[in-house]
């Protein structure tokens, strides 16, 4: 009787669920105009991001999606862990994709050396790993096929570029560093300390203190350390997070637009900002360039064509000047509803 | 395996109901009943994906960290108490861990330290709960906070790399040794469930616990010194925290402070599904390690038919509304 019930509200329960099966499992990425059944076998490519919530992984997926229209026979399986700490979560989803025999796997790593395990496996198992947006500690070739990523130590540069020009060579600069154990940031962190360097008349407020993984702990880091360090002229963030707590904390002091303040990634939100002069400039990467060239270079290792090890999705510094042009604006606002 | 067992003591002791036989085999088998109709369910959905060996063992591996603190909160919740520390308590174990194995300390050490770690863990909420007289819930709330914040400090708030000296090997879901099917560290939860679901039926310590989580105040008055037994059982319940802890060190062969957030929840939800009762005085062993397997068995159909980490939390909740519900309809039904 109770195992009746139980059947009965399951069904119903993951009956819904597929109703509504969401676009995210599958691009059903036929080209237009061509018939589905020319590919009766499509390759699975899971693509796993670091979190879910971030605008950044929506335009990787688009960029995955459109990787997958264009080459026809692959369908995308998306999906990651949904805060940006939870190194935990990301191994078992890669297990998971692995146990399932995915043909391919694209992995954004939360951690350059929790995943290496989970991507060993992997690769044991005769699955290729493209490493996207953030490095691994194994070996390229070995461990996984190949690492595309945005060259993120010239993007720390950029930034430290950019301060330096707003403030005239002079003047005290703050850096909130992201997170502990993510590789991307932690380069775009060198870049931006040992480029600062090389402005004799600024000088580098670093009391290493870290956003944490959302707006939210962004926030809380970024309103104590103006309390802390309330004469600074510059400030840099080295990701969307950081960035957005930065420019809350900055508003809810009335320092918006008075310190200047260059960030990292585009958001609507950090996009507005940047039109309102409230930011500097922003360091924008190409996400979806980054799911395009993760998908495209797993599907080309699956065909037997040879894959560059390394790849450079591509950096630029966009500025409230610049933002209006056209290369620019496409980066700025991802047509994301082209690729669902 | 006698799963009817566990249960049993509950018929002699004060606070339980006599229950027939053959109703009490049905409860324990419950959670396994409600997990094959789910592995059938999921098997019945288009494009009818396989459970493969693989998948299994993947599983297995995801149930060990939740499965081995659930079992340690069987007891606990048993005895009519709760932790929310678990998740708190696992984290700061992985870094002690990781940071005896960066000492240059071999496995046995690393052992001894995730158990005395979680011990002390444990020995510490009882302590609160029955020196202080605090709720359990509200001496755990405060220990939550309090070992997050140990594990930060201690590992300097960053992850702490290590040598993982083979114990990654304990939980890699295809086992090295190909003879083995499921990886080491299945095996020893599943051995510590046979012997904890012993335990709780036939030594003091098991029926102890029941009595006192069934009615305390009756325990009380039988002769049990409960304070003493409320010591024992949380720091049992430490023990095996400690040993999730290495378990989720081996994991990610590194001490990460700021994992196993919301673990605590899972860990209660796997000994609910199990037949777990939160007013105390009922659960099974077998049933939370089933329960357990439940939840990390739809993480990976969810991963594996492609849908998003909603769909799965939304099936998750539901199926502990259910469980619970039809414990409750069921145990309505018996007192009639």
């Amino acid at each position: 009787m109770r195992v009746w019930m139980a059947t009965c509200l399951l069904l119903c329960a993951v009956w819904g669920c597929r109703q509504q099966q969401p676009p995210t499992s599958g691009s059903g990425a036929t080209a237009s105009g061509e018939p589905a059944a020319t590919a009766p076998a499509k390759l699975k490519i899971a693509v796993i991001p670091k979190g879910t919530s971030h605008d950044f992984w929506k335009s990787v997926h688009a960029g995955a999606v459109k990787a997958a229209r264009e080459l026809g026979n692959v369908e995308v399986i998306f999906r990651g862990p949904e805060r940006e700490d939870d190194r935990e979560q990301q191994v078992s989803v890669v297990q998971n994709f692995i146990s399932s025999r995915v043909d391919a796997i694209v992995l954004a790593p939360l951690d350059d050396t929790a995943l290496l395990p989970a991507v060993q496996q992997a690769t044991a198992a005769k699955i290729p790993v493209v490493i996207i947006d953030s490095g691994l500690t194994g070996t390229v070739g070995q461990d996984f096929i190949s690492f595309a990523a945005t060259d993120n130590y010239k993007g720390g540069q950029l930034g430290a570029q950019r301060l330096g020009e707003v403030l005239g060579g002079q003047g005290r600069v703050l850096l909130l560093r992201y997170q502990e154990g993510s590789a991307s940031t932690v380069e775009r962190e060198r870049g931006f300390i040992e480029k600062l360097a090389e402005a004799p008349g600024i000088s580098l407020v670093d009391p290493k203190r870290h956003a944490g993984p959302t707006r939210a702990t962004a926030q809380e880091a970024a309103e104590n350390l103006l309390t802390a360090h309330s004469d600074v002229q510059g400030v840099f963030c080295p990701n969307e997070s950081s960035t957005f707590g930065m420019l809350l904390a900055l508003r809810s002091r009335g320092l918006a637009g008075k310190v200047r303040f260059v960030g990292f990634d585009a958001s609507a939100g950090l996009v507005e900002a940047l039109g309102q002069g409230e930011l500097d400039g922003l360091v924008v990467q190409n996400p979806m360039h980054m799911g395009y060239t993760g998908v495209k270079t797993a599907a080309d290792y699956l065909a037997g064509k040879p894959v560059p090890p390394l790849q450079d999705t591509g950096v630029v510094l966009v500025t409230k000047e610049t933002m209006g042009q056209p290369e620019y604006q496409e980066l700025l606002f991802p047509d994301l509803t082209k690729y669902p | 395996m006698n799963t009817g067992a566990a249960l049993a003591p509950l018929s002699r002791l004060p606070g339980g109901r006599a229950s027939p036989g053959r109703r009490v085999l049905l409860t324990a088998l419950a959670p396994f009943l409600g997990l094959l109709v789910v592995i059938a369910l999921f098997y019945a959905i288009p494009p009818h994906p396989w459970v493969s060996l693989l998948d299994l063992q993947t599983v297995a591996v995801h149930t060990v960290i939740v499965g081995i603190a659930a079992m340690g909160m069987t007891f606990i919740i048993i005895s009519g108490g709760i932790d929310l520390s678990v998740g708190s308590a696992i984290a700061l174990t992985s870094v002690a861990v990781a940071l005896a194995l960066k000492q240059g300390w071999g496995v046995p050490a690393a052992v001894v330290v995730a158990l005395g770690t979680g011990a002390l863990c444990g020995f510490y909420n009882s302590v609160l709960i029955t020196l202080l007289r605090l709720p359990p819930f509200i001496a755990t709330l405060g220990t939550l906070g309090f070992y997050r914040g140990l594990a930060k400090w201690i590992s300097g708030s960053m992850p702490v790399s290590a040598p993982a000296q083979g114990l990654g090997l304990w939980v890699r879901p295809a086992p090295v040794q190909e003879w083995l099917p499921l990886a080491p560290a299945v095996w020893l939860m599943l051995a510590l469930g046979v012997f904890l679901a012993a335990v709780l039926r036939y030594t003091i310590l098991g029926r102890y616990t029941f009595a006192i989580g069934s009615n305390e105040a009756t325990a009380r008055l039988c002769g049990i010194r409960v304070p003493r037994m409320k010591v024992y059982i949380y720091v049992l319940a430490g023990l095996l925290t400690g040993l999730a802890g290495l378990m989720q060190f081996a994991r990610l062969t590194q001490g990460d402070p700021t994992v196993a957030i919301g673990v605590e929840l899972d860990v209660i939800a796997a000994v609910v599904i199990g037949g777990g009762s939160l007013s105390g005085g009922q659960g099974s062993m077998l049933g939370t390690l089933a329960g357990a397997f439940l939840m990390a068995f739809l993480r990976n159909r969810c991963t594996v038919l492609g849908w998003p980490n909603f769909v799965q939390e939304m099936i998750v909740g539901h199926i502990i509304i259910i469980a619970v519900a039809i414990d409750q309809w069921r145990a309505r039904r018996v007192e009639r």
